[in-house]
């Protein structure tokens, strides 16, 4: 890591918290980091933050409303007008996050999933309640003395656990409200290696190669424009990805999202090595031309990949990008991370850098001619 | 519209049979209780009933579901017994022993077949005995595809209280009727969609939000109460006031929703309720991700036993939501 | 033959490279024009500039299929599922994998190496291996990828009294169905859409309608049949050889009742028999195309296929040909007039 101010930038971010609908003080900061490196900056509807870095091709026509233009009489009719090809790199800045359901005697709080934490996570573990002002609080857990032997062999439910905020039932009260948002507190590790861990490296981490990318980008010639976005809502179900998709009609769209990295005991093919490169997915999923180009991009390049295999739609944002309209070609990429979906997930930040570097490469590949090509099969 | 007139308002339209799929015939019913004020009405391809009134200000859109949970016909055996299965999600135990009005009135006791354990009893134990004598005569009188619904008429349990069938989401309906007539006489620019396929996981609600491009949707429906003996965690409490949606299933409100609903909530003085709803399925999700995302909130009534063929209701929740809707409607700065 | 040369075809949902050039091969000489969408549709247009009402009838070119994920040392090949595919049809099956068709076995431990508990057991898809008689994991390496996908290598042939028995029937018998209809000319703008990946949620036919916009669409099915020993009559589905299905309710859709009773309607008038679909599981591309824009008229009409994502099916070659005249007809009658959307 020769220069530390894109892992600053990953360690301020993964501090900062964010779950599915309040991501607006991630976005603005990742906002604050892009806004100098990009042509325009803006939000849309559903609050997916939209960097726009234009191409060479000169200054771009803003998205036309997508729904002006009239009926085609052939489905293959060919676009009004000819406009620079539109490339969109796609990650979400949302954290899992838990979601205040109800107030019990004595100020406890009990909490209700907006995400996928593994309750047995959860248990002991310190939390930010969203309450009026931001609160601190602990996962309460029985200690072992007062636990049978039955009750040590289950894993704990949501249902049973509650939030201890440490402070008389009617002061909680007064600054808690059903539907707070609770998140993790964890401030990022450094470990060996320029590895890092935390919690919401899941998908900060990506963030971080949107803004590699846009580095690199800036003494890189490329025709295409290239849009940067940080989706909202993908932990509950990849809500912002489609109405993204509306905003800035892309022709290619390819989310940057974390995948597994290796531990003992997980299959082959699920398991991928930290340090070893951003994993380019492959699969009914993926356009294959993006795929073939990102894998020739790695190869001219230097960049160290690995490949990931999918059989179906993957849980990522490429899911609902590929069908979106009349269906856009979309790829996925990612560093892989361990311990997803933890406060101690772990990253390698150099595969942060290499996958920067990836996507920056691949959007000068980006032209007319391979957008044209993306539809002949 | 004050409680009395919205609980007779509510008693006739919990009248019509209305599974899920069956919209199109009901939707006269509804929209007949809008057509004078609205410029426009019609039922669009999947079953939603549409008003639209021109008007001033942003586009607010109201929208109720229709539906009804029900059962389907799927086979009629040679002696006359009729198979069924779901249309939404139904407990197969809530049937047994229950009367079955099919919407060609068609009225038949379901059975369950004997030899099945309590907890392995599915759709495909159950069947309708219509009183036919043969496969003919069950023929005559049922089809593969005819819908029905348990029957179990709305009754006023007590003052301010109604339980019974369809009253999940026709109060609903009634509270849209009540604000879209009160934004409509106030100038607004409003729509109202009476929405289809609610039940089955909101089909209708996104179709019809491509076409009306509304710049802030307004779900109107029922959300579980936790006040009864050993319920499931919820926080709503029957007759404490309407329930600003926060979260469920399908949609996050986006702050400056909800903050403006709480706010209405304030200026009338209403006792408002925080609807926070985990596994809550509405239309909301579905109104959020058409048309590259809609504004989207919602307004619900307490309801007990949803789910189940008696839903339990308070009165002074509907008219606080009617208030509450209306309020949010006409005051909305888009 | 017509159903020989798709169903032999290969086209796992996402890799539909091979089938579709077989059907456009098929389909050029009579459609206006072929053109492949961003996700591999082929869209066939014939008379698109007609007036009348919009017709789009799609069938999906994908199959069940395999994908290659590992090489193991010995040179055996690990492999997941490219959609729904049961563990239990897969052992001791052959297949075909990649472009050039190399042939494998599928292969466990023998019945005489398994514990009575094992044997009580059906087999998981990690316990199961492809076999290329490859020495180690080199000698599979040069001939197999990672990501390479496979299929049941399933021969298609007439069998018993009017049937046939291929692999993919589901839904390469509609394929069938849509090129014959392409063969015909009608008075109205028409388009057959050949989709993907809806073995893996109909993933391909939402984004063709959404392109298309058409005011009716009729999605051709291969769907389940189970009219077999010991099946009730409320578990049999559909009856094979009583004639194409028309959906009451399925997994994803509620029928337009509509164009429900059109479909009825039609069938009578010409005398072609028909039943009714009797399963709510399962589901076909009309669910996604319905939802599509402001919504979308229309439905399906379905194949009986036995033993549907099984690597031997079995249809009708009676319900095939009642099919083609039901869609005929259908498109006729809209042609009329008879449709009034």
């Amino acid at each position: 890591m020769a220069d530390r101010s894109g892992a600053r930038f990953l360690t301020e971010l993964m501090s900062l918290h964010g779950g599915p609908g309040f991501e607006h003080r991630v976005a603005e900061y990742v906002k604050g980091a892009l806004a100098p490196l990009c042509t325009d900056v803006c939000y849309d509807r559903m609050g997916n933050l939209v960097a726009r870095i234009a191409g060479d091709a000169g200054d771009a026509d803003a998205p036309a409303d997508p729904h002006a233009d009239a009926r085609p009489a052939a489905a293959s009719a060919a676009r009004p007008k000819q406009r620079p090809p539109r490339l969109m790199l796609a990650a979400h800045v949302d954290e899992i996050a838990l979601i205040v359901t109800r107030i019990e005697e004595g100020g406890f709080l009990r909490v209700a999933q907006t995400g996928g934490f593994d309750p047995r996570t959860l248990v002991g573990q310190e939390v930010v309640v969203h309450a009026s002002r931001p609160l601190r609080g602990v996962v309460g857990s029985k200690p072992p003395h007062l636990t049978t032997p039955e009750e040590r062999k289950k894993a704990p439910s949501l249902e049973d656990l509650f939030i201890d905020l440490a402070m008389p039932e009617v002061r909680v009260r007064e600054q808690v409200r059903v539907g707070d948002r609770v998140t993790i507190h964890r401030d990022p590790l450094e470990l060996m290696n320029g590895r890092i861990a935390g919690k919401a490296l899941d998908n900060r981490a990506s963030a971080a190669v949107l803004l590699e990318c846009a580095r690199t980008l800036r003494s890189l010639r490329h025709e295409a424009d290239v849009y940067l976005v940080c989706t909202v809502q993908e932990e509950v179900g990849m809500r912002g990805a489609a109405a993204v998709v509306e905003t800035v009609r892309p022709d290619i769209a390819i989310a940057v999202d974390v995948t597994f990295g290796d531990f003992p005991g997980q299959a082959p093919d699920e398991s991928f090595k930290l340090g070893k490169g951003p994993a380019i997915t492959f699969g009914p999923n993926i356009h294959p031309q993006v795929f073939g180009g990102l894998r020739d991009t790695a190869v001219r390049h230097h960049i160290p990949y690995q490949i990931e295999l999918s059989q179906e739609p993957t849980g990522t944002d490429a899911n609902a990008f590929q069908t979106a309209g009349d269906g856009v070609a979309t790829g996925l990429v990612g560093v892989a991370i361990r311990y997803v979906h933890t406060s101690v997930e772990c990253v390698a930040y150099a595969d942060i850098e290499d996958c920067g570097r990836l996507l920056a490469f691949y959007a000068t590949t980006v032209d007319r001619s391979v957008v044209e090509g993306l539809s002949c099969y | 519209m004050n409680e009395q007139e919205l609980r007779d308002l509510i008693t006739d339209l919990a009248r019509p049979v209305g599974p899920s799929g069956t919209e199109p015939q009901m939707q006269a019913a509804l929209l007949d209780r809008v057509r004078d004020v609205a410029d426009e009405v019609f039922v669009d391809v999947l079953g939603n009933g549409v008003a639209v009134k021109r008007g001033d200000g942003p586009h607010v859109l109201l929208a109720a579901h229709a539906d009804e949970l029900g059962v389907m016909v799927i086979h009629i055996e040679d002696n006359g017994f009729l198979r069924l299965i779901s249309v939404g999600d139904v407990d197969p135990h809530c049937l047994p022993g229950r009367i079955v009005r099919f919407t060609n009135g068609t009225v038949g006791v379901v059975g369950a077949e004997a030899q099945v354990k309590r907890e392995e009893l599915g759709f495909e134990h159950l069947y309708v005995d219509i009183g036919a004598e043969s496969g003919v005569e069950a023929r005559e009188r049922a089809f593969v595809g005819l819908e029905g619904v348990v029957d179990e008429p709305v009754r006023e349990v007590a003052p301010h209280r109604l339980a019974g069938r369809a009253l999940d989401n026709r109060a609903g309906c009634a509270i849209a009727i009540a604000a879209f007539r009160s934004a409509a006489a106030a100038g607004r620019r409003v729509s109202l969609v009476f929405t289809a396929q609610q039940e089955l996981g909101a089909r209708g609600a996104r179709t019809a939000a491509y076409r009306l491009r509304p710049d802030l949707a307004l779900v109107i429906d029922a959300a579980p109460c936790g006040d009864t003996p050993g319920a499931e965690r919820m926080e709503l409490k029957l007759g404490a006031g309407p329930a600003v949606k926060i979260v469920d299933a399908t949609a996050v409100v986006p702050a400056r929703v909800k903050d403006h609903l709480l706010d209405a909530g304030k200026r009338l003085g209403l006792a408002i309720q925080y609807e926070v709803w985990p596994r809550g399925r509405s239309d909301a999700g579905a109104l959020q991700a058409a048309a590259g995302g809609v504004a989207v909130g919602g307004i619900s009534y307490p309801a007990r036993y949803m789910g189940t063929p008696a839903v339990m209701i308070d009165l002074r929740d509907v008219a606080a939501c009617a208030r509450l809707a209306a309020e949010a409607v006409t005051s909305y700065p888009g | 033959m017509l159903l020989k040369r798709l169903t032999e075809a290969m086209g796992p949902p996402g890799f539909e490279d091979d089938i579709r050039e077989v059907i456009r091969a098929e389909a050029k000489p009579f459609a206006d024009r072929c053109d492949t969408d961003v996700l591999g549709n082929l869209i066939c247009e014939k008379g698109a500039g007609n007036p009348g009402v919009r017709v789009m009838v799609d069938a999906h070119m994908d199959e069940v299929g395999l994908m290659i994920v590992h090489v193991e040392d010995n040179g055996l090949l690990r492999f997941r599922a490219l959609g729904g595919i049961d563990p239990r049809v897969l052992v001791s099956k052959p297949v075909r994998i990649g472009r050039d068709g190399r042939p494998g076995v599928i292969g466990a431990k023998p019945v005489h190496l398994q514990s009575q508990e094992e044997r009580g057991k059906p087999l998981k898809m990690e316990q199961l291996y492809i076999d290329i008689g490859a020495r180690d994991k080199d000698d599979a390496l040069a001939v197999v990828q990672p990501g390479d996908v496979a299929v049941f290598a399933t021969e298609c042939e007439t069998i018993g009294d009017g049937c046939v028995k291929a692999k993919s029937l589901d839904d390469r018998i509609g394929c069938a169905v849509l090129l014959e209809i392409l063969k015909r000319t009608y008075r109205l703008p028409l388009f057959a859409v050949f989709t993907v990946q809806e073995e893996i949620g109909l993933r391909g036919a939402g984004p063709a309608a959404h392109r298309i916009r058409p005011d009716v669409a009729i999605s051709v099915e291969g769907t389940v049949c189970f009219d077999v020993v010991d099946a009730p009559g409320h578990g049999q589905a559909t009856v094979l050889g009583r004639g194409p299905a028309f959906t009451v309710q399925d997994g994803r859709t509620l029928a337009d009742r509509r164009f429900l009773e059109f479909l009825i309607a039609v069938a009578e008038k010409y005398n072609i028999p028909y039943q009714l679909r009797r399963v709510k599981g399962g589901s076909n591309n009309f669910a996604a195309i319905q939802r599509t824009r402001e919504g979308v008229a229309g439905g399906a009409i379905s194949v009986p296929v036995r033993y549907i994502h099984a690597p031997a099916q079995i249809a009708s070659l009676d319900d095939y040909e009642h099919t083609i005249r039901l869609l005929d007809a259908v498109l006729r009658e809209i042609e009329a007039g008879a449709w009034t959307g």
